[in-house]
């Protein structure tokens, strides 16, 4: 990086305003203008390390976006389970009140038939 | 020679032959990267991407219980396949015993020999273990094991309604009952995941060109079969054959307002959960829709109606009953010979006169069977009553019988004349229930049907409406006239079976079997039947039964129907009457 420094003498140039109220008539003013600019190498440079940024950001999101596609996946696992537990249960919740248990369950074995039927008329 | 001129020939030779060699470059890359980008872009996609099918669930099979409620006749559960890769197996004895407390039942026969052969990349271990199981054999981690989900079907009523359900191979395919029938609704629409996938093939969710399409589950079938119907039917058909010493028997309860099937039981039977141990493959048929047979005399209360309706006979018209007829060169006989002389058509019903059958076909014709009467009641029996034809019952397998037309040279008199009292044709059961339904229930075909609608996702019932296939069948007047006659046959030829109070009517049936020695009928086996129907009055019927025994051992074959059919049925009505909440007439 480099810089320079410029100095720039200003003969009778014309004042305004109230700088001009300051200074008197035939004064050589001096004034001092720093102009910092960057070399070709510097530019380079910066380009090559703004690419490496840019490449670094576009790889962290490709790398989030995959890491996203294995939750996902690992989510769509955890749902494939629980609805299988979920369907195990509907069985084995089918099995339990299977006409066949129901009917070999205690409760059942102490019912007896009604003796006569009354019906109601409407 | 000017060296300095040849050296600079030699620069722009070199010079130019690089520009060459870089134009060829640039040439082959336009024509790989622009005009063959297509290509190269699909090809790498190809490498990149896998395709995954996502599996339809198969939908599940319900059944009513009781007006409102709906049962599972048929789930899916996981189930799981153990494999092995025997070159990445460390300890084969300590997998196998692994296995062996795991899996217990489930591991296939000489597994360790797989385990042991290092020559192989895959073998089968274990068949169908559930989740539990796979969860310990996963926590196991064994090393070269591996397992794969896929779904199977359960029954959690066992082998209630067996042959109407049918069962799904191993392929997944739906084979016989309504698997079968409904093959495509039920097995839905697998869906496709086509996605860019990392080197262990998981799918990840990068690149733009990811497809998905979910897959579409199949339908939730609810059957209008009633588990508790169905239930106390396979129990009295299994009682009734008992009784008789028979081992094949048939019955279909049916609501004649709706033609919708409330029960339908084989004997034998098999388990839907273990159908490959099955060795006696008719025990898959569901022979109420797949078997026609020679029905007999319930066929009568078919002839009867086309004559009432057609104004030939009327219930009070009577004839001289000799014991027998003559129709061509055949001699058609009564089963019974003591009740000749002077009998009504009700009387037809009550005694079963095959003479009294013939009599109406003769008023058909105007007093004789001739060609007039023949296409008369060949009208009834294919135009009104839908025989000879597929009803279109949503069970697979399903036959539509024969009905020979009066215009073939063997439909002649003879044959009509005996199919007045159902021999010389061929009806299934389903048939025959569907059409007695639409006489009784005053004229309306009802489609028969075993699906009473889908179940959704919320527990309910989306019902599907009765479809009426033809009406007029008989008029009302008529179905009155033939429903009371049939009520008084009944009671006087059935006594005792019926539970008192109700309007319970129908016909007894026996069919003479074909000797295959001979080809001739044969007095020495009969297939018995019964066809009736209950409520509290001449238009309130509220369901139809029809039973078939096909190998009872009675004492006297011409009967069979009343001893072995009849019982089943009145078994079946008694309790029905109740079951139905029928209040009495």
């Amino acid at each position: 990086m480099s810089s320079s420094t410029t100095l720039t003498i200003n003969m009778q140039q014309p004042l305004t305003g109230r700088t001009a109220q300051t200074w008197r008539r035939n004064q050589n003013t001096v004034r001092y203008q720093l102009t910092s600019g960057l070399g070709p190498i510097s530019h380079t440079v910066l380009i090559a390390v703004m690419l490496c940024i840019l490449g670094l950001i576009y790889l962290t999101q490709i790398t989030k976006t995959s890491a996203y596609g294995y939750q996902i996946n690992d989510l769509k696992n955890k749902q494939q389970k629980l609805v299988d537990q979920k369907r195990d249960l509907e069985v084995e919740s089918a099995r339990l009140q299977a006409l066949e248990r129901v009917k070999n369950s205690d409760v059942a074995k102490a019912m007896t038939t009604p003796t006569e039927t009354d019906y109601a008329q409407n | 020679m000017n060296l300095s001129l040849l050296r600079q020939s030699r620069s722009r030779t070199l010079v130019l032959a690089m520009c060459a060699i870089g134009a060829i470059f640039v040439v082959r890359l336009f024509y790989l990267q622009v005009i063959q980008h297509g290509y190269y872009d699909n090809e790498a996609m190809k490498e990149h991407t896998s395709k995954f099918t996502l599996p339809a669930q198969r939908g599940e099979i319900y059944a009513k219980d009781g007006s409102d409620n709906i049962t599972p006749l048929v789930l899916n559960e996981a189930s799981y396949t153990v494999y092995a890769d025997p070159r990445y197996v460390t300890d084969a004895n300590k997998t196998a015993d692994t296995l062996r407390r795991i899996a217990g039942g489930n591991v296939v026969d000489n597994f360790e020999g797989g385990l042991q052969n290092k020559n192989l990349q895959y073998t089968v271990l274990a068949r169908q273990i559930s989740q539990q199981q796979a969860d310990l054999l996963n926590a196991a981690q064994l090393p070269g094991v591996g397992m794969q989900e896929q779904d199977r079907r359960v029954y959690p009523e066992g082998s209630l309604a067996a042959q109407v359900l049918g069962y799904v191979n191993g392929d997944g395919q739906g084979q016989y009952g309504i698997e079968q029938a409904m093959d495509s609704d039920l097995a839905g629409k697998p869906g496709l995941l086509k996605a860019v996938t990392d080197v262990r093939g998981i799918p990840l969710s990068v690149g733009g060109n990811n497809v998905q399409e979910s897959a579409q589950d199949g339908k939730n079938i609810v059957l209008s079969v009633d588990r508790n119907v169905q239930n106390y039917v396979e129990q009295a058909l299994k009682d009734g054959l008992d009784k008789v010493h028979a081992k094949h028997g048939s019955v279909i309860v049916m609501d004649p307002t709706t033609g919708k099937v409330m029960a339908m039981a084989n004997l034998p039977t098999f388990d839907p959960d273990k159908y490959y141990e099955q060795s006696d493959y008719t025990a898959f048929q569901n022979a109420v829709v797949s078997d026609p047979y020679e029905a007999g005399s319930v066929i009568k209360a078919f002839t009867m109606a086309a004559g009432l309706n057609e104004g030939a006979v009327k219930p009070d018209t009577t004839y001289n009953n000799t014991g027998s007829v003559q129709v061509g060169d055949a001699t058609i006989r009564n089963v019974l010979q003591t009740v000749n002389g002077t009998r009504n058509m009700m009387e037809v019903f009550e005694y079963s006169l095959n003479t009294g059958a013939v009599f109406v076909l003769q008023q058909l014709g105007g007093g004789t069977i001739d060609a007039q009467a023949r296409q008369k009641l060949f009208g009834y029996f294919t135009g009104h009553y839908m025989f000879g034809q597929k009803t279109g019952i949503e069970q697979a397998g399903e036959s539509g019988g024969e009905i020979i037309p009066p215009d073939q040279a063997e439909g002649n008199d003879v044959r009509y004349a005996n199919m007045t009292f159902g021999q010389g044709m061929s009806n299934t059961m389903v048939q025959i229930a569907s059409a007695f339904s639409a006489m009784i229930n005053g004229g309306t075909y009802y489609k028969p049907t075993v699906v009473d609608g889908y179940a959704n996702s919320d527990g309910t019932e989306t019902t599907k409406a009765p479809q009426i296939g033809k009406t007029g069948i008989i008029r009302p007047d008529i179905a009155r006239e033939l429903n009371d006659m049939m009520h008084t046959a009944r009671g006087l030829s059935i006594r005792g079976q019926d539970k008192p109070g109700y309007y319970v009517a129908g016909k007894t049936g026996t069919a003479q079997v074909i000797d295959p020695k001979t080809g001739a009928y044969t007095d020495k086996n009969a297939i018995g039947s019964y066809l009736g129907f209950g409520g509290n009055s001449n238009t309130t019927p509220r369901y139809v039964i029809m039973v078939r025994v096909t190998d009872a051992q009675v004492s006297d074959a011409a009967t069979a129907g009343n001893a072995s059919a009849a019982p089943i049925s009145a078994n079946i009505s008694n309790w029905l009457l109740d079951y139905l909440h029928v209040s009495p007439k």
